[in-house]
């Protein structure tokens, strides 16, 4: 056993569901029906990967333009699109708890989902802070101006911390055992 | 056609690819695939919507990089789903459901230039979103919609 083994053991027995919460979760309706139906898994996976692409383009560009580039669209221009983006977020919030709920064993005891839910959280309050303390100067920016240091810091995490949902997501079944 | 298939499948980098214990082989091209599908598709969902209609207020000129950014995200996925294909030869190359996003995505390739030339052609002046242009946006979407979910199902079927 390596070192790495010997800790995610240790960190896993930390983090670990109560056995009995994962044996009630195997045991709803809801993961009964996504086990036993050959069709659903793949479709959610499709759907995931689509509310993926929808969420990192529409993000991505306004993160591009808090990073201070595209000094020409006004802010408030992008944020029209982010209905879309918040599309995607909530196509990816029920598949993956669609996932989570049909086999929570392989997530919880997942270095990688762990990761995922961080850099998710992180992305989250980044959000967050932008939308509670950057709201009257995003409303007062014009065209051209650029942006102040807090929007470009903002933009960079979001930018980073998506990137990393992604990687950790994709790591999966690598760094664990899921499928 | 079916040897030359065989011997990518045996070669030193296919078996690198396939059977390398270390992160750095299938999962990081799988991984960066991934990025990549994020990139070409995100990119362009974010175009096709504004020229269909959503954020009206987004100058187009100012989006045009989007379009350099699709054709990255292209490579890098052309590059590292050769990879992948390297790893698993006979079956991916025998797999009807392989042939189906391929073709899509050749469509989808096709499209991007000619999209970025119905909005950008007639110079900054006269920028407008012609019938022309929202025809290639909502079709550039259903493709790319289409290349994601038949890749997505490559694991499965």
């Amino acid at each position: 056993m390596t070192q790495l083994d010997a800790w995610l053991d240790a960190l896993f027995a930390a983090t670990t569901l109560d056995e009995s919460t994962i044996v009630f979760l195997k045991g709803t309706a809801l993961a009964q029906w996504v086990v036993s139906t050959p069709w659903v898994w793949p479709t959610a996976e499709a759907l995931h990967f689509l509310g993926l692409a929808l969420l990192v383009g529409v993000i991505g560009l306004l993160d591009v333009r808090l990073l201070g580039f595209m000094k020409s669209v006004p802010v408030a221009a992008l944020k029209a699109l982010v209905p879309w983006a918040v599309a995607g977020f909530v196509i990816n919030l029920v598949t993956g708890m669609l996932f989570f709920t049909a086999a929570p064993d392989q997530y919880m005891h997942n270095l990688s989902w762990w990761f995922k839910v961080l850099f998710l959280a992180i992305a989250g309050v980044n959000m967050l802070l932008f939308e509670t303390t950057q709201r009257s100067r995003m409303r007062a920016m014009q065209p051209g101006d650029d942006t102040p240091p807090a929007f470009k810091v903002i933009g960079g995490v979001s930018l980073v911390s998506w990137l990393m949902v992604v990687y950790w997501g994709r790591m999966l079944p690598f760094l664990g055992d899921a499928f | 056609m079916m040897e030359l298939l065989a011997a990518l499948e045996v070669s030193a980098f296919a078996t690198w690819v396939r059977e390398a214990s270390t992160i750095w082989a299938y999962p990081t091209i799988l991984t960066l695939h991934t990025v990549g599908l994020g990139v070409l598709v995100g990119a362009n969902a974010a175009f096709d919507l504004r020229v269909l209609g959503f954020g009206r207020q987004i100058p187009l000129a100012p989006i045009e990089w989007l379009f350099p950014a699709m054709w990255v995200g292209f490579w890098l996925n052309a590059i590292t789903g050769a990879m992948l294909f390297s790893a698993d030869p006979i079956e991916k190359g025998t797999t009807a459901l392989f042939m189906v996003k391929l073709s899509i995505v050749m469509v989808g390739v096709v499209l991007i230039p000619l999209l970025r030339r119905a909005v950008y052609s007639r110079g900054c002046a006269a920028l407008a979103v012609t019938p022309l242009a929202k025809t290639f946006a909502a079709v550039s979407l259903v493709v790319w919609v289409a290349a994601t979910v038949t890749g997505r199902w490559m694991a499965y079927w």
